[in-house]
């Protein structure tokens, strides 16, 4: 009697959250039942560290039942922390600014020891050194997770329908350009492209909006969102733009390109603006991922030993190229680990322009009026399939 | 009593498995929006919020695909499920077999599959330009390719009840109304149809409420160009971390589905269409 | 009945099935206005010879002639004849009127002219006006026999074929019905074709009976021909308990070799070698010494068997079975394995051939 299959699985997850919460909210507890901690190891992380290859050396290593679960965007993951899960995770990799912004403050995740950590800033890429601004509480004195994985994300188009020269140069503007209609798609990642919006319409992401500024939001949502050829996944994108049937698709970079790079397809290309609304009239927006040891009542003592065991150049290697998406690693700047990369490794990852793609763009933030843009662009979603 | 005993642990099962999670995301939707918990106090700002919003296009997306798929799979399904019924013989099997195989293959890969078949320069479009030099506009991410890939993955959810309607029809009846002087069309319409009336509303109302949830079809295959109510639930639940509003709309849904099967069902009365009334 | 015209006349009717020819060759006559039924065992062919009467199962030879047309070629809608059949093949989803109306609501009669006729024919077949709107399904087994027949006498045909209608009710409603069957046929006048496996339903209803072995007709008459002539052993043991004795010619007499004596035949046929002896059990009588029958053989009570009117005794004699029944009033009392002695005259007992 109840819709579908496909919702009615994810009520039953939800169900399981909420049960969850429920008994965190309830004082429920399961009482002292549980055992010491340390043979296991729960990870909360977007994908690419619940891969096989990443765990399986760690899990041999230390005779540990390690679970990692993957999701694909940062709210939902510290929404499971917010809900009580604080009791079962003892990692959570998430994008720069939740940490230091949201889950220090709110308790969810606490510092890490300086003392056996900072010296493996030193081995990183320039612009990751000792003390990094997203590694470090608002203070700067506590250190409140490590970084691996980052990369520019603006969007990404195919060279052989729009150069790269073009599209830097034109930036955002792309998508201002009523020719354009029914050329491009965008991904489905609804957070992104909230900042991608906010570009498109010429302002700032990362700060409170004016009343004017979300109407002009509001009218690019409803554009962008009208004159989209399809809206998908990761997969879809690239397939997409691979055989044609889009020329460039909204929120896209490295992290969602590489695979298409990496096999052969060297038209795909991730785009960093050349100019755009960001703070110094950066174009681009990056990310730059954090991990951080949960709060967790019991911790687990391997979750330290694991934020040590990502570190090493081999296994920083593997993980920029674990399942999935491929993507540079702080890590490049030690030579052991760079040297592992092979030319067609750095050449799927952009690594030829990774350097001035960052300096173009932004960091990751928080958008204060963020649920607000986001409805707006979700009723503009739906206001798009209406006509 | 012993009969209360026997039958309570499916009743704990049911509680547990149906009744819980249902009540859960009754009692979301009545918490303030954007909340995670069940303890604060109740409101009706979830509601309100929808119908000021424009939930409406996803409803009625909906609701529309769902009717479509069901007619044109009632248009389909009939005569498969007459042959399979009553003249494939022996071959019946063999073609059931065949109806039956695709479902264990995963929805998702299936339309995958479809997406690699359809798109630019596929195995269809891409074939008909490097043989024949045709090149067509792609089908892709239309609302037609929608409709296109719910009416195929529910194929077998409207096409084996129907079959069993259409072979609960005892082979005399048909020969009397011939016998009685019905040409074949109304030996269709007044003992065919309305004999195998059971098998084609529970197909009917199967396939329903299996489409009004259909979510896969318009996101792979639409390029999301249309957004169901599923994925309307979906962005509440997951991006927009909105779970009252998710539980709201998800209530929603299953009032206006079930109060939908309800009319059906009242209109179609089963025992009366049995002739058990 | 001779004088009557045919209705119906079968030429070297056929129906094969691969090899096997389920009817064989029948040729055969109906009168205008005849009860005739065909009578024969499960597989005998009776009912593909129905059907194919019917128009719901094609001829593979011969001609099916319809008032002196051939009909063969003509669909079962397009013929003026309508069968009930052994299910009925009421239809479920409507009510007693709807299903007698039927065959006027396809012809397209206006509706009150359709339901003057149900409550018409309601009334010919006993069933109370108030069942025009019930469901068939909640009619008795003899209701519904009746519902089928007014829905048949609805369409109004020429002739009226029945496939075993009545195989699968109880022994007393089937005996009401087989009479009112015949008291409708005899309102209507119309031409029944009956079907049955029950010799004993055929003699009370029909007019002339058809027997019916492995697709042929092996013999043709008047129920009484039938009972009182049956033309082989096959024939007489089909029309129920009868004692049958193996015999041969032998110098003149007929001579039985498991009793190894001779019997008294009711006149011999010309040409006449061996066959059997057919004694029906109400013409065996209990004598008091051999010389009160013609024939007569000594045996012994084995059971006896209380059948309403009448009582059966089985006597053993020798290798032998035999049946002998009498009138409740009439029956001696005998006690079991008591020694009796049983006899019958020639002019009770007939000579069939093998």
């Amino acid at each position: 009697m109840l819709n579908k299959k496909l919702t009615r699985r994810n009520f039953m997850e939800r169900s399981t959250a909420m049960a969850a919460a429920f008994a965190a909210g309830t004082g429920f507890s399961l009482g002292s039942a549980q055992a010491a901690r340390d043979k296991e190891l729960n990870i909360l992380c977007w994908e690419g560290y619940n891969s096989a290859q990443v765990l399986d050396p760690f899990r041999q290593a230390h005779g540990a039942t390690v679970k990692a679960e993957s999701l694909t965007n940062d709210p939902t993951m510290i929404n499971r922390l917010r809900a009580g899960e604080t009791k079962v995770w003892d990692l959570i990799n998430v994008n720069n600014p939740w940490a230091r912004k949201v889950m220090l403050p709110e308790g969810l995740i606490k510092p890490i020891d300086r003392a056996t950590f900072e010296p493996y800033f030193e081995r990183m890429l320039p612009a990751f050194k000792w003390p990094y601004k997203w590694a470090m509480d608002e203070s700067g004195n506590e250190l409140i997770g490590m970084i691996q994985r980052f990369g520019p994300y603006s969007f990404v188009v195919n060279t052989d329908k729009v150069s790269r020269a073009t599209a830097e140069d034109q930036g955002w503007n792309l998508w201002n350009d009523p020719a354009n209609a029914g050329k491009y798609g965008i991904l489905e990642s609804d957070d992104w492209n909230v900042f991608d919006l906010c570009c498109i319409a010429g302002f700032d992401p990362f700060k409170v909006h004016t009343d004017d500024e979300v109407a002009k939001f509001t009218d690019a949502a409803n554009r962008v969102f009208k004159g989209a050829k399809v809206v998908g996944d990761i997969a879809t994108m690239n397939q997409a733009l691979i055989s044609g049937e889009i020329d460039f698709h909204l929120t896209g970079g490295t992290y969602s390109a590489s695979p298409a790079r990496a096999d052969g397809n060297k038209n795909i290309r991730g785009i960093t603006p050349k100019s755009g609304p960001m703070e110094g009239g950066k174009g681009g927006i990056a990310w730059i991922e954090v991990t951080s040891v949960v709060n967790n009542p019991e911790l687990s003592p391997l979750a330290t030993e694991f934020l040590q065991y990502v570190q090493d150049p081999k296994v920083s290697h593997t993980v920029a190229f674990a399942e999935g998406t491929f993507n540079p690693v702080t890590q490049m700047g030690d030579k052991a680990c760079f040297d592992l990369f092979t030319a067609e490794e750095l050449d799927a990852i952009q690594w030829d322009s990774l350097e001035e793609e960052m300096a173009r763009s932004a960091e990751y933030d928080i958008v204060p009026d963020y649920d607000k843009l986001l409805d707006i662009m979700t009723s503009a979603k739906k206001a798009a399939s209406a006509g | 009593m012993a009969g209360f005993r026997n039958a309570l642990p499916l009743i704990i099962f049911l509680a547990i498995g149906f009744a819980a999670p249902l009540l859960a995301v009754i009692g979301y939707s009545f918490m303030p929006e954007r909340s995670f918990g069940l303890l604060h106090p109740p409101t009706l700002e979830n509601y309100a919020a929808i119908f000021n919003g424009n939930s409406y296009i996803s409803f009625g997306w909906s609701l529309l695909l769902a009717v479509l798929t069901v007619a044109f799979l009632a248009l389909i399904c009939y005569p498969i499920a007459y042959g399979l019924a009553r003249v494939f013989g022996p071959w019946a099997p063999v073609i059931t077999l065949l109806f039956t195989i695709p479902l264990f293959v995963s929805e998702n890969v299936r339309l995958y599959g479809w997406l690699l078949f359809f798109i630019k320069n596929g195995v269809l479009l891409g074939t008909l330009k490097s043989v024949f030099g045709l090149e067509l506009e792609s089908w892709l991410f239309t609302r037609p390719m929608i409709l296109l890939g719910m009416v195929y993955v529910y194929v077998p959810f409207m096409l084996f009840p129907m079959t069993l309607g259409v072979s609960m029809v005892p082979n005399e009846t048909r020969e009397a109304a011939l016998d009685l002087g019905a040409t074949r069309w109304q030996v269709f319409r007044e003992v065919e149809l309305p004999l195998s009336m059971p098998g084609i509303v529970i197909g009917f109302l199967l396939t329903f409420v299996l489409a009004v949830g259909a979510i896969a079809e318009a996101k792979i295959l639409g390029g999301q160009t249309v957004i169901p109510i599923t994925h309307d639930i979906e962005i509440a639940f997951t991006y927009a971390q909105n779970w009252p509003l998710g539980a709201a709309l998800a209530v929603l849904l299953m009032l206006v589905v079930g109060i939908l099967v309800l009319f059906v069902l009242r209109r179609f009365d089963l025992d009366a269409v049995l002739g058990r009334r | 009945m001779s004088q009557r015209p045919a209705i119906l006349v079968l030429k070297n009717l056929t129906k094969s099935f691969g090899k096997f020819n389920a009817v064989d060759g029948v040729d055969l006559d109906i009168a205008d206005g005849e009860f005739f039924t065909i009578v024969g065992p499960s597989g005998s062919g009776k009912t593909t010879m129905i059907r194919m009467l019917a128009g719901m199962e094609p001829a593979t030879s011969g001609d099916i002639i319809l008032r002196g047309e051939r009909i063969n070629d003509v669909p079962a809608n397009r013929r003026p004849t309508c069968m009930v059949f052994q299910s009925l093949a009421l239809f479920p989803h409507r009510t007693v009127g709807e299903n007698i109306e039927f065959p006027l609501k396809i012809r397209g009669v206006p509706p009150a002219a359709r339901k003057e006729k149900a409550l018409a024919l309601l009334r010919q077949l006993r069933l109370p006006e108030s069942y025009y709107g019930k469901s068939v399904l909640k009619c008795s087994g003899g209701e519904r026999q009746r519902v089928a027949l007014a829905r048949a006498l609805a369409f109004d045909p020429e002739i009226l074929f029945f496939d075993e209608p009545l195989s699968a009710i109880d022994y007393k409603l089937r005996k009401t019905l087989e009479k009112e069957l015949k008291d409708i046929h005899r309102e209507t006048g119309k031409t029944f074709i009956y079907i049955t496996h029950s010799l004993e339903e055929a003699m009370v209803m029909s007019d002339r009976i058809g027997v019916m072995r492995a697709g042929k007709l092996v013999q043709v008459g008047t129920p009484n021909e039938i009972y009182s002539a049956p033309r082989d052993k096959f024939v007489s043991e089909f029309m129920g308990d009868v004692n049958v004795i193996p015999v041969s010619l032998a110098g003149g007499k007929l001579i039985s070799a498991s009793f190894d004596r001779s019997f008294t035949p009711p006149g011999l046929p010309d040409g006449f070698a061996s066959g059997h002896l057919v004694i029906r059990p109400e013409y065996m009588r209990f004598l008091d010494s051999p010389d009160d029958a013609e024939n007569s053989l000594s045996g012994r009570l084995y059971n006896e068997y209380a059948l309403g009117s009448r009582i059966q005794y089985q006597i053993r004699a020798g290798d032998h079975v035999f049946i002998v029944e009498k009138l409740r009033q009439q029956a001696p009392a005998l006690d079991l394995d008591q020694s009796v002695l049983i006899g019958w005259d020639a002019k009770d007992s007939v000579l069939v051939r093998d």
